[in-house]
């Protein structure tokens, strides 16, 4: 969608209009003054396009004129007057600019909150069908259009980390939580049940083995393997599928006859674990198949090579880490946020330095979670202790907007939800959904 | 010079001729040649005058006024009769006396005139400086006399006349006539010709060759050898050579030695004579201004401050842009007065149309002002940068991380929150409260797990610093509880509860009497009874022994065992606070005033700190055991290093207005922490150096606030997080809070 609008100088005299790929260049731009703003140059755009005829596809939409965009220079976002830009990035008044235009991603639609019982501690929205979410009260909830429908029962503390094993998998899916309890369970539910009260269901499989609370869970791509990185400083792997092996079959009798468990329970041990932090992880990633990402309260982010079992890459911050997301450009870059106010973008592409590539400090304490869009390069979520959620855009420094619906309390979780919608859940037991963010 | 002498001696008196010549018998030889001539008549230069002359002076010996008188007319002859004429007959011989010496050497070589010089030669041997010349004025210029007709006075006050001044031609005459001019010369002062003998000429020739005066003086004379060498027959002493005199001396070396020693050490200091010759001399003629620093007894010279030198406008007629235009001179008005310009250029066409300057006269009377009333002082300014006096401590960036914000606040207590307790992972803290509450939250979140009712204010709260056992030990009142958290894995669990599923002790010893051991059922722990409020709890960090302060006691329990000691040792005062040596079985007690560290092994003190605080509140040792820190109800803080072999602290600080409430040490990184009832919190560098030489580094580095002050209290506890450089605090408003960097 990157329509090139007609340039405007500084002087304001005229601006002519280069390579306009969606409407004629015969057509003249209106001088633009240097005073002029976002607002202005949207209202700029918006007149100028409706002048000619209907001309693209765009303006058969009623919506456009109240239509907010994003200009984009040299491939920054501009947040300020055109003057104060020109100034700011040393550009001569004198050439004639070309600025492109997008549509401003803000969130259109608040939608009705979904009331937990307990602080929500985590939040997964890989899969269009049903948001996940994790909460203090030791349950996982599945939630589909605003009611839940599913209740995965059996942690006994606080549920910490949740994940959909296999995203995009018809109608049965299967689940991953993590909990301080020290342990992870695995959960298989069929979305299409139709139920008026949530169903409560149990795991299939309990995977023991972390000394100590469990932190944060990821999924393969595949669906084969998750991962989980706990306070005992280690990150253990463990196989998904069920195992027809005997000694699960005794382990099961073995509970049967403590008299806990009622279906059939499954206990798995960790695959292997990948030693090196020297303190609690606090969240992994396993964005490809052999290479695991995890951060820590140690102060590093670590890429981890799962075949091996040795952490390839190893990026010092000053700071206590909280979570971590992969993506962006080239679904390579590193985001993470930490026991600080700052967002900060690592390349992990760039030898030779571990110095991050972009910062975003407009929170006021922690980042609790941070999330890359899925099809976006430029877009990132970030949510803190100070209530708000945030987006980023990589081309400018400023949030592209703010998301307040927390009112205060801590956000601990956000999310993608469908690709345009902002799912976040916070100590003041809500999952908040924002929804019509749209992101290209 | 010899010729000198002999004028000098000539006038010598009559009496003390008389005693020279007693004397003369006595053989000296000096400049006297011809006392020798006497003595041996054969000398070797001696001419057949000379020869003659030797009865002559025999007679004057035996005459002696006598002679003088004799000589005398031949004396006139010579010189001049007017002094005879002008002065009397007696009287004149003694002057004459004295120029009979000179008459005499110059006049023919008479017996008479050798003899007379001989007298006076004689005589100036002996009588040396004390011969007076004949005239007596002393060492004035001659030309004060040059208009008188008198050259001076004689030694009775008579006037000296001169002589009647020959003309030139005739003295010229007179000179080329005698043979003997080239000897003569004229004694200006005595008014007087002298003609020097030939004894005379011989001495100065001799003189000039650089030979000694006296001809007969032998330089190489024979050597008599007076005394006698060879062995005598009864020597005085026939004791062989002593062998001290061959080895050298140890008093004298000794004596060197202790020089030397000095002289290294500094006590003895090398005479410093060039420098002291160096200030003898001064610039006479040097600046004044410059020598004015030299001395500090006298008023010292303070030169004037230079004036600037005047330029172009200062001239009578300057380039027109050095004139200041109407509308320049009327702004000057609108100016501060002190801003003004003084000096106003102006153009004259030619000097003399200059007029006078007018204000010299008000500068005159102002420049009478100055120095009456405001003279110049010398302002002694020292010139010494502030900041070099400010101790160097390292910068606070090059110190980082420390906590300097707060992010999480841990609210839910209803009171102050008086004690916080993080666990050894760092995933929780404990905190107690005034309310009787005991919390557990989770420091990531800022949530609260757990919650136990005491029902009675909870004064401390400590968590066992043993991974293995999830124990909390929580004072209030006068009971100490020790509760089961319930976390860590099964192992921990089981361990955890056989350590406190306490069963009544079953023999009733001493030790119940102070303390009881019950079962708590509500709170699945244990509660020690106490019959006095507890002030603090500490645990061993092996996680098996506690310690309790109650006043005027310190128990031990061993929870393995489940038994009490009392620590049986004297404390000079009521115990403060306890705590374990963090490597080695030592144990630190303190009263309100000292510091005890014992050996907990050989049960005996070891050391004794004397704090000269007034009530101490609060101790932290150092992760290595040699350091303490300790905080005052004055607000004063001490940093003791026990590597230092005094009792004093190594360091005091006030850094606070108020009590200090606790103090703090982190485990990994080196900060302290020390927090006051005025609801700050200051945190600290304090690094330690395993170099013995190197004393501790100690930075403020940042004064936390943000609590609010309640009742008075201000921020009652704060501990550091195990690992990471954040601290928590804990308030008297109620709330918790953590710090990060």
């Amino acid at each position: 969608m990157d329509i090139d609008d007609g340039a405007g100088d500084r002087r304001s005299r005229f601006a002519s209009s280069r390579s306009c790929r969606t409407f004629p260049s015969k057509f003249p731009t209106p001088p633009i003054p240097a005073n002029y703003s976002r607002l202005d140059l949207s209202k700029v755009r918006s007149t100028a396009l409706l002048k000619p005829f209907d001309f693209c596809l765009c303006l058969a939409n009623p919506d456009w004129e109240s239509e907010p965009f994003d200009f984009l220079i040299n491939g920054v976002l501009v947040r300020m007057s055109l003057g104060q830009f020109l100034f700011r990035n040393g550009i001569s008044a004198e050439k004639t600019l070309e600025i492109e235009y997008i549509r401003a991603v803000v969130p259109r639609k608040e939608e009705d909150p979904c009331l937990h019982d307990d602080w929500v501690s985590a939040v997964d929205g890989s899969s269009p069908g049903f948001i996940l979410t994790g909460c203090y009260d030791g349950l996982g909830r599945v939630w589909e259009a605003g009611t839940c429908t599913h209740l995965l029962e059996g942690h006994s503390e606080p549920v910490t980390s949740v994940s959909i094993i296999n995203p995009g998998g018809g109608e049965s899916f299967s689940v991953a939580t993590a909990s301080k309890d020290r342990t992870l369970r695995l959960w298989k539910f069929n979305t299409e049940d139709p139920t008026n009260n949530p169903l409560r269901i149990t795991a299939y499989k309990i995977l023991h083995g972390h000394g100590a609370a469990v932190q944060s869970v990821a999924a393969q791509t595949s669906g084969n393997m998750v991962c989980s990185g706990s306070w005992d400083s280690t990150i253990n792997l463990w196989q998904t599928d069920e195992p027809d092996s005997e000694g699960a079959d005794v382990s099961i009798k073995k509970r049967k006859t403590a008299g806990e468990a009622k279906e059939s329970q499954l206990e798995g041990e960790a695959v292997s674990s990948l030693v090196g932090h020297t303190q609690c992880v606090s969240s992994v990633k396993w964005p490809e198949r052999e290479i695991i990402y995890s951060t820590s309260w140690d102060h590093s982010i670590r890429k981890w090579d799962v075949d091996t079992g040795k952490d390839i890459l190893n990026i010092p911050c000053s700071k206590a880490l909280n979570c971590l997301d992969i993506g962006g450009e080239g679904s390579a870059l590193v985001a993470a946020g930490g026991s600080d106010p700052i967002l900060r973008i690592w390349d992990p592409r760039r030898p030779g330095t571990s110095a991050p590539i972009g910062q975003f400090s407009s929170h006021t304490s922690w980042v609790t979670a941070c999330k890359w869009h899925e099809s976006s390069w430029f877009h990132i979520l970030s949510a803190s202790y100070d209530g708000k959620v945030m987006l980023w855009d990589m081309r400018t420094i400023w949030p592209l907007f703010v998301i307040d619906s927390h009112k205060d309390n801590k956000v601990l979780c956000v999310d993608w939800w469908k690709g345009d919608s902002v799912v976040s859940g916070g100590a003041d037991t809500k999952l908040c959904i924002s929804s019509g963010v749209s992101v290209q | 010079m010899k010729v000198k002498k002999k004028s000098s001696v000539q006038e010598d008196s009559v009496k003390e001729e008389k005693k020279q010549k007693g004397k003369m018998k006595i053989p000296e030889a000096k400049e006297e040649q011809q006392r020798q001539e006497e003595v041996d008549s054969d000398s070797v230069y001696d001419s057949g005058a000379e020869n003659e002359s030797s009865p002559s002076n025999l007679e004057d010996m035996s005459d002696g006024e006598g002679s003088d008188s004799e000589d005398y007319p031949s004396i006139r002859d010579t010189d001049s009769e007017d002094e005879e004429s002008g002065s009397s007959g007696n009287e004149g011989d003694l002057n004459t006396s004295g120029n009979d010496g000179l008459a005499i050497d110059h006049g023919n070589e008479d017996e008479s005139d050798s003899s007379g010089l001989h007298e006076e030669v004689e005589e100036s041997d002996s009588s040396e400086d004390e011969v007076a010349p004949r005239n007596t004025i002393g060492a004035v210029p001659l030309e004060w006399y040059r208009d008188e007709k008198h050259i001076g006075y004689d030694i009775t006050g008579k006037k000296i006349k001169k002589k009647e001044k020959e003309d030139k031609l005739q003295s010229f005459l007179a000179s080329a006539d005698d043979s003997k001019n080239w000897r003569k010369f004229s004694d200006e002062y005595n008014d007087e010709e002298v003609e020097l003998t030939k004894e005379d000429m011989k001495t100065i020739n001799r003189l000039l060759k650089g030979k000694a005066p006296h001809g007969e003086f032998d330089p190489y004379a024979p050597y008599v050898d007076w005394f006698k060498w060879d062995d005598s027959n009864h020597p005085l002493s026939n004791a062989p050579e002593p062998k001290r005199r061959f080895i050298p001396s140890k008093s004298e070396s000794k004596l060197v030695k202790r020089l030397v020693l000095a002289i290294r050490k500094g006590l003895i200091k090398p005479k410093k004579d060039e420098e002291e010759e160096e200030e003898s001399v001064y610039p006479l003629w040097g600046d004044d201004s410059n020598s004015t620093e030299k001395d500090g007894n006298h008023l010292s010279y303070i030169p004037a401050p230079k004036p600037k030198l005047p330029g172009y406008e200062e001239s009578f007629n300057p380039p027109l842009e050095f004139i200041p235009t109407q509308e320049e001179i009327d702004a000057y008005q609108l100016m501060y007065e002190e801003d003004r310009p003084k000096f106003i250029p102006k153009r004259f066409t030619s000097m003399r149309s200059i007029p006078a300057y007018e204000n010299a006269v008000k500068e005159c009377f102002e420049r009478c002002l100055d120095l009456y009333l405001c003279p110049r002082v010398r302002k002694k300014r020292i010139n010494i940068d502030p900041e070099s006096l400010k101790p160097k401590l390292p910068s606070r960036k090059d110190l980082k991380p420390y906590p300097v914000k707060c992010y999480l606040e841990y609210r839910g207590h209803k009171d102050a929150v008086t004690s916080v307790s993080t666990e050894v992972s760092g995933q929780w803290i404990a905190s107690g409260s005034l309310d009787g509450t005991v919390r557990i939250w989770e420091v990531a979140t800022g949530r609260c797990l757990k919650l136990w009712e005491i029902g009675e204010a909870v004064t401390y709260v400590t968590w066992n610093p043993n991974p293995e056992y999830s124990i909390l030990a929580v004072s209030a009142g006068q009971d100490v509880l020790l509760l089961n958290i319930g976390f860590g894995n099964e192992e921990v669990q089981k361990k955890t509860k056989e350590l406190l599923c306490a069963e009544t002790p079953s023999t009733p010893d001493d030790t119940a009497t102070f303390v009881s051991w019950i079962q708590d059922e509500t709170h699945e722990g244990t509660r020690l009874r106490h019959f006095k409020t507890v002030s603090s709890v500490e645990w061993h960090r092996k996680g098996d022994y506690l310690s309790t302060v109650v006043p005027a006691d310190i128990l031990f329990r061993v929870l393995s065992q489940k038994s009490t000691q009392t620590f049986s040792i004297k404390l000079g005062g009521i115990a403060v606070t306890s705590i374990f040596h963090p490597v080695r079985s030592h144990f630190f007690i303190s009263t309100k005033k000292t510091i005890r560290q014992y050996d907990l092994v050989k049960g005996k003190q070891i050391r004794k700190l004397e704090t000269g605080l007034k009530e101490i509140s609060s101790i932290a040792v150092h992760p290595s055991g040699d350091h303490i820190i300790v905080g005052s109800r004055e607000g004063k803080f001490c940093w003791f290093d026990m590597d230092l072999s005094t009792k004093k602290p190594y360091l005091i600080r006030q850094w606070h207005k108020k009590d200090i409430n606790n103090v703090s040490f982190h485990r990994l990184c080196p900060l302290f922490a020390t927090c006051s009832d005025d609801c700050t919190v200051q945190v600290s560098y304090g690094m330690v150096y395993s170099d013995l030489n190197q004393n501790p580094l100690i930075v403020p580095l940042e004064i936390l606030r943000g609590h609010a002050s309640s009742g008075g209290r201000g921020v009652m506890d704060c501990k550091f997080h195990p690992r990471q450089p954040w601290l928590f605090t804990a308030g008297a408003d109620s709330v918790i809070r953590l710090y990060c960097h």
